[in-house]
């Protein structure tokens, strides 16, 4: 009913930038996004909401002319258009974030940013001075003059990786500007960089699709918000006349407890303890102690050493200098696999390329870091690891078809439940999270909360990595803060507070780059 | 089992209708093709490129590529010939240590590879000279002959009516397949070519496997180079000249992906029988080499394109 009222608004209004009427699509015969109809006004943020799974990116590519739909209309300011290929869609003024970073390791920033769309020079060769001064430019627009448009991008952080798309976007003078979950991979002043950057667009008059989990972004941010729930248009509304809870009610079809779970039990001894431990310039001097039973939040804008920590800790980028001892005893840790070994597990940042081999099925996936349990003899045992990866379907609620089915087709939130089942599978001791629960919707992401809790309750210590600050604040027994390399502040439970961890955080920013 | 397996298995299918009608084909064509002896026979000329197909099949499903397997051969044969007419050792003894010297060649390949951080295109493309720069430095242009009647079993002799080497490579056939399909080590050689950061940080040992892979791949040019000796009845420094592209030709016929993580033995073995009995088939049926080589060439071209066309398909 409400599909009827939206494409009969969009057939009678020219002017939208692109209207979508009865939208369905199938993959594998099985419907994941069903009857829905979208619209945009000019100079809008519209947020689109849902649980993972619920077919958002789907819907979302299909604008982008990534997928065609099975039924339905496309509608480019009242013209019927269908997009056989992203080009088309481009050409259209539609330009996409998308929620897989799709950039290309081995160019450079500027080459990212202008594949596809070169600018050439009279006698039809790439201008590469027009390119590199566009760049730049654009760079600047986006406040982030700070990176080095010459430098290969797979040197590059998730969240500057995520900037180059987002120039990349621009660079295209879109009308439509579709993000699928920008700040997911963006610390909170990065965040604010951003929304000020959609802002700014908005007011040129162009029209924002923005998808993301996090509740106050959407409400500071959009103007309307669709949501979806299993393919299905729940409904949309202006953003005045929701609330929090009348938001998740729609998503979810229930209401969630949304706060973050009690402690259970005390902290035992000291299971795992950095003395002095240095990687390079990343990492520097960091001294600290985990114990059982404990969460230790670690706090720090994007590119304060916290993720370079945790890669020292877990063997990746073994350390230079110092000590780390488990138990009390001093302990080498040159290789993941020894990392692993001992005891300790790394959820990383980057599910695309450091969590996941994507081509691959769940159950190979969750297999890869537990082949040591799952093998028989000589071989590795088919049947346990097909009962891993159901366990973990059932445990973690991934959204999918089987244990058989190729990760790279569960959507973003679900393929982050498989990284955290893969490492959850070693039954480690030590658990590291960097930014546990990305991309993960309210209603799982309290699941994750409540189960990092139960853990840790059981006796597994955790070292949390995140960028969302109230999540540190909310699930942090201790917050370390992190900047340049550096442990700049230690806060117990009582005295983290918001205005506390980000005056550290940003105050010793500054500080560094004067110097 | 891995995530292209249902893909793969119809790309094997595919390839053994294919090789089954090219099989009709050609014994129609000729009257000797469908003998027992001629396919016996053709089974004794695969054996060599066989054995090295298939440690090539693992090489190219990590993502990386083995050039200087020719070469190895060539360098093996040599220093079989030498240790045991220069140098003296009795031939057995002489047989093993160039075996060794052969593997120890594709573990120096794996070493520059893992330590040094070289694309495995470049470092075997240098040894591919190196190596065969020694054979012919080390051989003098002289060939060596005379060797024992004993000697000529592992190229020449037959087991139950079979050639000798048609077992070793069938037992190889089964190793590599129980290996590469089954075991942790095949899970690893899948991971890391489809995606090598994300197996490292999986806790799999890298560096290991591949140096592994490398290794074995010395070996079988070794064992390849003792049973071509033994079938040819001399050495000469020009051996297993070019047998690397035939054994990449092989690989990639059999539907494993040249950018890695995917492929499997079966796919291999396919395509090898297939390259044989076209080149055999062709030649019987009185088509000059060249034209074996062009049909071969389309046929790959074809299985390729019938690879990128599932891949389409699948979707994703
Ligand atoms: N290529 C594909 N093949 C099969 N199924 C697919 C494919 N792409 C998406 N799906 C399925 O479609 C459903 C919707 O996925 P989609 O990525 O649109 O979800 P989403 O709303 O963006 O979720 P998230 O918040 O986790 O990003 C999922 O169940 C997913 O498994
Ligand atoms: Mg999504």
């Amino acid at each position: 009913m409400q599909a009827e009222q939206m494409s009969a608004a969009a057939a009678s209004d020219v002017a939208l930038p692109i209207a979508l009427a009865g939208i369905s699509k199938s993959f594998a015969g099985i419907r994941v996004v069903n009857d829905v109809s979208f619209d945009m006004r000019p100079g809008e943020v519209h947020a689109l909401m849902g649980e993972n799974g619920a077919g958002k990116s789907t819907l979302i590519k299909i604008m982008a002319g990534l997928h065609q739909p099975d039924s339905g209309e496309i509608m480019v300011s009242g013209k019927a258009v269908r997009f056989a290929s992203p080009r088309e869609a481009h050409a259209a003024g539609i330009a996409t974030v998308h929620q897989e970073l799709l950039l290309f390791p081995e160019l450079t920033v500027a080459e990212n940013i202008f594949i596809g769309q070169t600018p050439k020079t009279a006698l039809g060769a790439i201008d590469w001075t027009a390119m590199r001064r566009r760049a730049r430019q654009l760079l600047d627009e986006l406040d982030s003059g700070d990176l080095d448009i010459d430098q290969k991008v797979i040197h590059l952080s998730v969240g500057n990786r995520q900037r180059i798309e987002i120039a990349r976007a621009l660079a295209q003078d879109a009308r439509v500007l579709i993000m699928d979950e920008p700040t997911a991979a963006l610390a909170e002043h990065d965040v604010q960089r951003l929304m000020s950057i959609v802002r700014s667009l908005r007011k040129r008059g162009v029209a924002i699709v923005y998808v993301s989990h996090r509740m106050p972004e959407i409400f500071a941010l959009a103007d309307r918000v669709t949501v979806l729930r299993d393919g299905h248009l729940v409904g949309t509304r202006p953003v005045p006349e929701v609330d929090e809870p009348a938001l998740v009610s729609m998503m979810v079809g229930r209401s969630i407890d949304r706060l973050y779970p009690a402690k259970q039990g005390k902290d035992g001894d000291v299971m795992l303890e950095l003395a002095g431990v240095c990687h390079r310039g990343a990492v520097r001097d960091i001294s600290f102690q985990l114990r059982r039973g404990e969460i230790l939040g670690l706090a720090g804008l994007v590119g304060s050493g916290r993720t370079e920590t945790a890669l020292t800790i877990f063997g990746v980028t073994p350390a230079t200098a110092g000590r780390i001892l488990i138990d009390g005893k001093p302990v080498t840790i040159a290789s993941p696999g020894q990392a692993r070994d001992l005891g300790i597990a790394y959820v990383p940042e980057d599910r695309a390329h450091q969590g996941l081999i994507r081509p691959q099925t769940i159950e190979d996936n969750i297999a890869l870091a537990n082949l040591g349990r799952l093998t028989r003899g000589f071989f590795v045992d088919a049947a346990k690891v097909a009962a891993e990866a159901r366990g973990a379907i059932a445990r973690f609620g991934i959204r999918a078809r089987g244990p058989g089915q190729p990760v790279r087709q569960l959507s973003g939130g679900n393929q982050q439940k498989v990284v955290l089942a893969k490492w959850l599978a070693t039954n480690p001791r030590i658990l590291i999270m960097d930014e546990p629960t990305r991309g993960i919707d309210v209603g799982a992401k309290a699941e994750i909360h409540q189960l990092m809790r139960k853990l840790a309750g059981e006796g597994m210590a955790i070292l949390m990595i995140s960028s969302e600050l109230p999540e540190v604040l909310g699930m942090s027994d201790r917050v370390l803060v992190m900047n340049g390399g550096r442990i700049a502040g230690e806060f117990d439970k009582a005295h983290a507070t918001a205005e506390a961890v980000g005056t550290v955080m940003t105050r010793s920013y500054a500080r560094e780059r004067a110097a | 089992m891995t995530g292209a397996q249902p893909k793969l298995l119809r790309h094997e299918t595919v390839l053994a209708a294919l090789t089954m009608i090219a099989m009709a084909v050609l014994a129609s064509l000729s009257d000797k093709f469908f003998t027992a002896d001629n396919l016996l026979n053709q089974g004794r000329l695969m054996a060599e490129v066989g054995l090295i197909s298939l440690a090539m099949t693992f090489v190219i499903v990590t993502g990386g590529i083995d050039l200087s397997v020719g070469s190895i051969l060539g360098l093996t044969a040599i220093l079989l010939g030498v240790f045991w007419k220069n140098l003296g050792l009795p031939l057995p003894a002489a047989i093993v240590l160039a075996t060794v010297c052969g593997t120890f060649a594709g573990f120096v390949n794996g070493l520059i590879i893992t330590r040094f951080g070289v694309p495995p295109l470049i470092a075997t493309l240098a040894t591919l000279a190196l190596y065969r720069g020694l054979a012919e430095g080390i051989s003098e242009a002289r060939s060596v002959r005379g060797y024992p009647e004993w000697f000529f079993f592992f190229g020449q002799g037959e087991v139950l009516g079979v050639p000798f080497q048609l077992w070793v490579l069938g037992l190889a056939t089964a190793a590599a397949a129980v290996i590469l399909g089954l075991t942790p080590f095949g899970r690893a050689t899948y991971a890391i070519g489809a995606n090598e950061v994300a197996a490292r940080f999986s806790g799999i040992r890298v560096n290991a496997v591949k140096l592994w892979i490398y290794t074995a791949s010395g070996f079988c040019a070794a064992l390849a180079a003792v049973i071509f000796v033994s079938r040819v009845t001399t050495t000469r420094s020009d051996m297993g000249t070019g047998l690397e592209l035939d054994a990449i030709t092989a690989v990639v016929l059999g539907g494993t992906s040249i950018f890695g993580g995917r492929g499997t033995i079966i796919g291999t073995a396919l395509g090898l029988v297939l390259i044989q009995a076209l080149k055999n088939g062709l030649a019987l049926s009185g088509v000059k080499g060249d034209g074996a080589i062009v049909v071969i060439g389309l046929v790959l071209i074809g299985a390729i394109l019938v690879g990128a066309l599932f891949d389409r398909n699948r979707g994703g």
